[in-house]
């Protein structure tokens, strides 16, 4: 994406009043995951920036919630906003993001959200 | 008397590199005009009035009345309304602080669940109801023990929990920013919301510590004075 003008004020003038990212709502289409399917964490490239955290790629866990509609961060950190997705937050068991964690504390879960094109079906 | 003792007394003892890099930038910014000084100002001095109050009061408002628990575990940004709190209008911007955005997520305590809130990434927190984090939560000590060893980082904190209860740990990487709302403790029957808001200090909010009746203030740890302390000179 390269634009001739850059705007500085695109945030603030979408923004102000209304909250981001209450500011992308409506903008993502349909969302393609729904509280309590089983998702896989992809480990896609992350060249620059993103926040995906490193822990999480390649585990499996259970969608809890759509949180809201924004810009990945990915694209976000380049102020980037024309392509908002849904956010789910996953819960994972702590078994499945550390094998060594101890079985006795099985129950023990970590709740985390991504963007949707960190997603696939598991 | 040595020839060092005559020199004068530093104004500012220490300043980091993170420092310096700040207000390089900061006056670089004004320079280019992408904000004043007065803009500065105003912001510094909102950020400086925050504090974990109003998160106390939600909670306690929240043990108070089983409605309003229900509106802040649905919906945090309209509960904390109810506190004085305006995610999007309260901070000078309009639009929400700038790294906190306006997505608030309470986190319902059970007798069975526990949760614990980090930011692995960077420091992100609830600042618009918690004010500023306490200078461990952005240790990168905490940040990367508390996802992988929950347990033993909440020992150190005082606080063992039976395996039976679950332990969950939030780590807020994107635009959600989390509080937990513990288990109103026993003891605490018939007391007022001020009482109540008394005994949820920071770190309960945070879930390192669980709220106890008497107990108003974060968890001590016992420091161990430097052996060969630095000396300025």
């Amino acid at each position: 994406m390269s634009k001739q003008h850059h705007d500085r004020n695109h945030h603030a003038s979408i923004a102000t009043g209304v909250g981001d990212p209450q500011c992308f709502k409506g903008k993502a289409g349909a969302p393609q995951f729904k509280a309590g399917d089983k998702v896989r964490i992809k480990d896609l490239p992350d060249l620059f920036y993103t926040r995906c955290q490193v822990y999480a790629r390649g585990a499996v866990g259970t969608v809890t919630q759509l949180v809201y509609e924004s810009p990945a961060a990915e694209d976000e950190a380049w102020d980037n906003t024309d392509a908002p997705e849904w956010f789910y937050s996953v819960v994972f068991p702590q078994k499945e993001l550390w094998p060594e964690y101890p079985d006795e504390f099985s129950n023990d879960t970590l709740e985390t959200e991504f963007s949707e094109r960190w997603l696939e079906p598991a | 008397m040595s020839e060092h003792e005559h020199k004068p007394a530093p104004m500012v003892e220490e300043v980091s590199d993170f420092e310096i890099l700040e207000m390089a930038v900061r006056e670089l910014a004004i320079a280019k005009g992408l904000f004043s000084a007065e803009d500065h100002r105003i912001w510094t001095e909102y950020v400086h009035s925050l504090g974990p109050t109003p998160a106390a009061h939600l909670v306690a408002k929240a043990w108070l009345d089983p409605e309003f628990k229900k509106l802040a575990v649905e919906d945090g940004v309209e509960a904390s309304k109810a506190v004085g709190v305006d995610w999007v209008l309260s901070p000078p911007t309009q639009f929400g602080t700038p790294s906190d955005y306006c997505n608030l997520r309470v986190l319902e305590d059970t007798q069975t669940v526990k949760h614990v809130v980090v930011c692995t990434l960077c420091s992100c927190y609830p600042r618009p109801v918690l004010g500023q984090s306490p200078e461990w939560y952005r240790t990168p000590n905490y940040r990367r023990r508390l996802v992988r060893w929950p347990r033993q980082v909440l020992t150190e904190f005082g606080l063992q929990l039976p395996s039976d209860v679950e332990i969950r740990v939030a780590d807020s990487n994107q635009k959600t920013r989390y509080m937990v709302l513990p288990v109103r403790p026993e003891g605490t029957e018939g007391w007022t919301e001020d009482q109540l808001a008394e005994i949820v200090t920071r770190d309960c909010l945070i879930g390192v510590a669980v709220p106890k009746p008497g107990v108003t203030s974060n968890v001590k740890w016992n420091v161990h004075k430097a052996v060969h302390p630095v000396e300025h000179h």
